[in-house]
């Protein structure tokens, strides 16, 4: 038994049993779409405005965990910071919105160039950094970014900034249309990601976190790789940022402590890592609970954490883990080399 | 300057005496323990537990009646290192590392919510205060208690170093650090070596849980989560699983800070601090003491 | 194919859905006015500032009891519905949006500033007026919305007050302290605004701690390298206490003005000894120092088994003014309470008899109280 082996993923051939209907209906390619008709459809079994903000903290709350999936998941760069981009995006959004009166969907462009330069930024030196040192580089990052807004001015200190307007200049356009706007973004974003993830740079991304050296070995410029993992991380965060902003109407620098990049970390894992139907359960299921034991009281977080160990050690490999899609032949080919050195 | 220097030094060995259990778990079994500073928290509310029955004693002995307290505290929460470890993180060996991070983030909101539920959210108040007789060393001014502090600090460290460098169970720690599975097939119970890792770190937490609470006199519910997050940054400065560099990591940080709020204000000060780590680490990318590993996350 | 299945699931769950009534195309349930009037509460159980919310719970439940103990409200009683809102935005957004759903009629809501501004659009674009008992940082006024109304005294008023005083007092160098959070500083910095602007008692230094920290030496070495003879926090009891302990370890030999956060019997205890002793404060007014207010720290006493604490009077304000608003208004209707709030007059506070401005703030009622035997007593109005 290894203590310290990181499996990962595990790349198990699927041995013996022939799909049974359950994987069938698990890895077919509507799944996706099933989950966004039950979002889609969830409003009309509950709408009060508390469920509508339950819900739509929820989807953004996806959007942010998928973010991370590309920079934990497929990369296996542990962040702890995460929250900083979400801060960049949302507080680049929020100053324009509020003190140039830029519509907030005008001010898109302008996030997205902040965040890809804050990726880069905060990516380029840390980068070479190996895991738990990164961990703790991107923590101060966090950090950083988290007192400066409260100590600035024109991010409004420590009460931060508010009045943002909606997506679409009014503010009073409604909880279930801003819920179902949400919920069509976060879609596409979520969508976005998985396809990331199956592409050219995506192998190449879970190349490194399965064996950085031979990746390098095998001609992919891993520097240059993992930092487009992290800027691709930080626009998704910057993005969740906009709505962020535009659905509580106000942002502080509360918001954006360590314990909320700590909540997204574990939605990435205790969902699966890498596995975007898993990341996207995760997520809901981090933001949903602690709502949910609200009646406890008291008692709530003490709940909460308690639910988290035992889910864990019932599910170690997350909710719904990753697995590699592979053809029964390269399967049987791999079988012998399943125990490489680690 | 030099009072900057004390005040540094000073706080720096609360955060070093935490920071080495951070380093020693990680060191054998590779876990950021998130629930570290929370035994820190433990420690304080359990000794103020003990002040409490202790009574009459507290009263008349109060330096021995702390001391008294901070030696059993240092089993209760030994012990509950131990408990913690059993519960939350043995059943996950073997699983991706991240998993045990969720189960840490698991058993901080269960500590802390829990401590909490029974001592209440209200901030408590140490029975024993170490007021202070006032020393002038080199222009600092130095009580004889945060002298006597530092010194048991230090003693506690030392007894931690050579017991990992010298005894046969400090070899079996470093054996399983190295290589669990070669550890196992030479015959050390690799379990209860972990556990009795987990004993130790968790022991010196609740020292300085007790500590803190005899000098600065309050305690509450989410003390630890803000000297979890600053030892395990000092566990990283000094080189993480290293443990003369984690009590240098935890020293250097005190410094920093120290420094940073003269330079720049308080406000300011963790900018200055996470500023400096940073450019640190991107120099020399190990911490101060740490060897070069090649690994994966 | 597949199309079609999604179309048929999603056909299935509308189909259910709509039978529940509370959906989108429900038709919303009918409006109870039999049952007791719900009067909401967001304010922080868990979090950084746990430590608050129980005293305000408290303190608001000794008013809705001691209402229904009269019978209640147009013949109905008062129900507290209590959510926790960990001073955190997005936490007191839902806790918000759920005392909505609930069916609240009054909030009396509020008590850290950043957390509280993202909550004020819900409650007012809900209809439900919404007293914020603690929170007063200026950015909450500044909204202008109609439902929200302010009961404890604003940044400025508190700062003018600390600034009267030090001048009284002769102070000649004053060093500010805050912990970073937006009330606090607010005062701080309105207070060095001042200190700067006019002549006698001069600024030192305007210097910020973090909360929940237990060594602030860095801080105090810093602050008494510039020789001040007055040390003001804005913050709360808890580093409020820790820090005039600190202070006198260091040899500091000055005084000390604390702000109405750091009103609470643990500051003192947290400073140890004598250290607190004759330490003023800006606040106002408390059953600790109001006459005939003994029979309150009693029942409170008696019922929750603990002394009151910071802000439990102000809850218990709220609650009791909220009531005196629909008793006023005649009905549980948004609008007319508004109303009955805004022509209120004559109505008493611990703070003073209660006449909102037109920006739904209060006006004044500041006083200086300092520490003898470990308790705040009233030194002077001011």
């Amino acid at each position: 038994m290894r203590l310290t082996k990181d499996t990962g993923p595990p790349v198990k051939p699927v041995r013996g049993r022939g799909d049974s209907a359950l994987t069938r209906l698990l890895e077919s390619r509507w799944l996706g779409w099933l989950g966004l008709a039950l979002a889609l459809a969830a409003p009309l079994v509950i709408a009060t405005p508390y469920a509508l903000n339950v819900m739509t903290s929820a989807a953004i709350f996806v959007m942010l965990a998928v973010g991370l999936n590309i920079v934990v998941g497929y990369c296996g760069l542990l962040d702890l910071g995460y929250a900083a981009f979400f801060a960049v995006g949302a507080y680049t959004s929020g100053v324009l919105a509020t003190r140039l009166d830029v519509p907030l969907l005008a001010t898109l462009p302008a996030v997205l160039a902040v965040t890809v330069v804050a990726g880069v930024v905060i990516g380029a030196p840390t980068l070479r950094l190996r895991s738990d040192y990164l961990a703790i580089v991107t923590l101060g990052f966090g950090e950083i970014i988290r007192i400066v807004a409260t100590n600035l001015t024109v991010t409004g200190g420590p009460s931060g900034i508010y009045g943002i307007p909606g997506l679409f200049g009014d503010a009073t356009s409604g909880a279930a249309v801003f819920y179902y706007v949400t919920v069509l973004i976060v879609a596409v974003a979520v969508l976005l990601a998985a396809r990331l993830g199956r592409s050219r740079i995506g192998r190449a991304w879970r190349f490194i976190r399965e064996d950085e050296d031979a990746a390098e070995a095998m001609g992919v410029h891993t520097y240059r790789t993992k930092l487009a993992a992290y800027v691709a991380g930080a626009v998704w965060g910057g993005m969740a940022g906009v709505l962020f902003g535009a659905h509580l109407s106000a942002i502080s620098p509360a918001s954006f402590t360590f314990l909320q990049s700590a909540l997204v970390v574990m939605a990435v894992v205790l969902g699966g890592m890498g596995s975007t139907p898993g990341v996207v359960i995760g997520a809901v299921v981090i933001s949903v609970v602690p709502e949910l034991l609200r009646d406890l009281a008291d008692y709530r977080f003490f709940a909460f954490g308690v639910l988290l160990i035992v889910v864990m050690i019932l599910r170690p490999q997350g909710l719904w883990p990753h697995r590699s899609r592979e053809t029964p032949h390269t399967a049987a080919r791999s079988k012998g080399t399943d125990h490489a050195p680690g | 300057m030099s009072q900057l220097v004390w005040n540094g030094l000073f706080v720096g060995s609360f955060y070093a005496l935490v920071a080495l259990g951070y380093s020693m778990v990680y060191g054998v079994i590779k876990l950021l323990n998130f629930a570290h500073g929370d035994l820190y928290m433990l420690g304080a509310f359990s000794g103020f537990a003990m002040l409490g029955a202790l009574g009459g004693l507290v009263r008349s002995q109060s330096l021995l009646a702390l001391l008294l307290v901070l030696v059993a505290t240092m089993l209760v929460t030994g012990l509950a290192g131990m408990a913690l470890e059993r519960v939350a993180y043995r059943p996950l060996r073997g699983a991706p590392r991240l998993s045990l991070l969720i189960t840490a983030v698991g058993a901080s909101f269960a500590l802390e919510y829990g401590t909490r539920a029974a001592a209440g959210a209200d901030p408590r108040v140490y029975q024993v205060r170490l007021g202070g007789t006032t020393l002038h060393v080199l222009g600092a001014r130095v009580t004889v208690q945060q002298l006597v502090l530092v010194a048991i600090a230090v003693a506690l460290m030392v007894a931690l170093h050579r017991l990992v460098t010298s005894s046969r169970q400090g070899r079996a720690m470093r054996a399983i650090a190295l290589d669990p599975v070669a550890a196992r097939l030479m015959g050390i119970d690799v379990d209860a070596v972990i556990a009795r890792t987990f004993f130790l770190g968790s022991a010196l937490a609740g020292a300085a849980g007790v500590m803190a609470g005899g000098y600065y006199g309050k305690i509450d519910f989410l003390m630890g989560f803000i000297i979890g997050l600053k030892a395990f940054t000092a566990a990283v400065i000094g080189g993480i699983g290293n443990i003369p560099g984690t009590m240098l990591g935890g020293l250097l940080l005190g410094l920093l800070e120290s420094f940073g709020t003269d330079l720049l204000g308080g406000e300011w000060r963790d900018v200055f601090a996470f500023g400096c780590l940073i450019l640190f680490l991107t120099v020399r990318p190990t911490g101060l003491l740490g060897e070069r590993v090649t690994e994966r996350v | 194919m597949r199309t079609r299945r999604v179309i048929l699931t999603f056909a299935l769950v509308t189909t259910v859905s709509t039978a529940c009534g509370q959906g989108l195309l429900g038709g919303g349930s009918k409006e109870e006015e039999k049952g007791p009037i719900l009067v909401g509460m967001d304010i922080p159980l868990s979090g950084d500032s746990a430590e608050i919310g129980p005293y305000m719970r408290n303190g608001a439940q000794l008013a809705v009891d001691e209402i229904n103990g009269k019978g209640g409200v147009l013949g109905r009683k008062l129900q507290l519905r209590v959510e926790d809102d960990a001073c955190d935005p997005r936490t007191a957004v839902a806790a918000a949006n759920k005392l909505v759903s609930a069916g609240v009629k009054v909030s009396v809501s509020g008590y850290c500033s950043g957390a509280t501004l993202p909550t004020l659009p819900i409650f007012d674009r809900a209809r439900i007026p919404m007293i914020i008992p603690v929170a007063n940082s200026a950015e909450l006024p500044a909204q202008k919305l109609r439902h929200v109304f302010l009961i404890n005294g604003t940044g400025d008023q508190q700062a003018a007050a600390a600034f009267r005083w030090l001048a009284k007092e002769g102070a000649k160098k004053v060093a500010v302290m805050h912990d970073n959070t937006s009330y606090s500083k607010d005062i701080a910095v309105r207070t060095a605004t001042e200190l700067d602007r006019s002549g006698a008692p001069d600024k030192s230094v305007l210097e910020a701690v973090t909360p929940k920290e237990s060594d602030y030496s860095a801080a105090v070495t810093s602050v008494l390298k510039g020789n001040p003879d007055y040390i003001y926090w804005t913050g709360y009891y808890a580093e409020g206490g820790l820090l005039i302990r600190q202070f006198k370890q260091a040899g500091y030999k000055g005084r000390f003005l604390v702000g109405d956060g750091s009103v609470a019997t643990k500051l003192a205890e947290i400073a140890g000894g004598k250290n607190a002793e004759g330490v003023y404060a800006t606040m106002t007014p408390t059953p600790e120092t109001l006459q005939g207010a003994e029979s309150w720290k009693a029942a409170y006493k008696q019922k929750f088994n603990a002394d009151p604490g910071p802000y439990s009077t102000q809850a218990y304000d709220g609650v009791r003014l909220a009531a005196e608003a629909v008793r006023k208004a005649g009905s549980t209707d948004g609008g007319k309470i508004v109303t009955a709030l805004e022509t209120m007059e004559g109505f008493t506070l611990f703070s003073g008899p209660l006449k909102f401005t037109p920006q739904h703030t209060i006006t004044g009622g500041f006083e200086i109280q300092v520490v003898k035997d470990g308790r705040f007593v009233l030194k002077e109005k001011i």
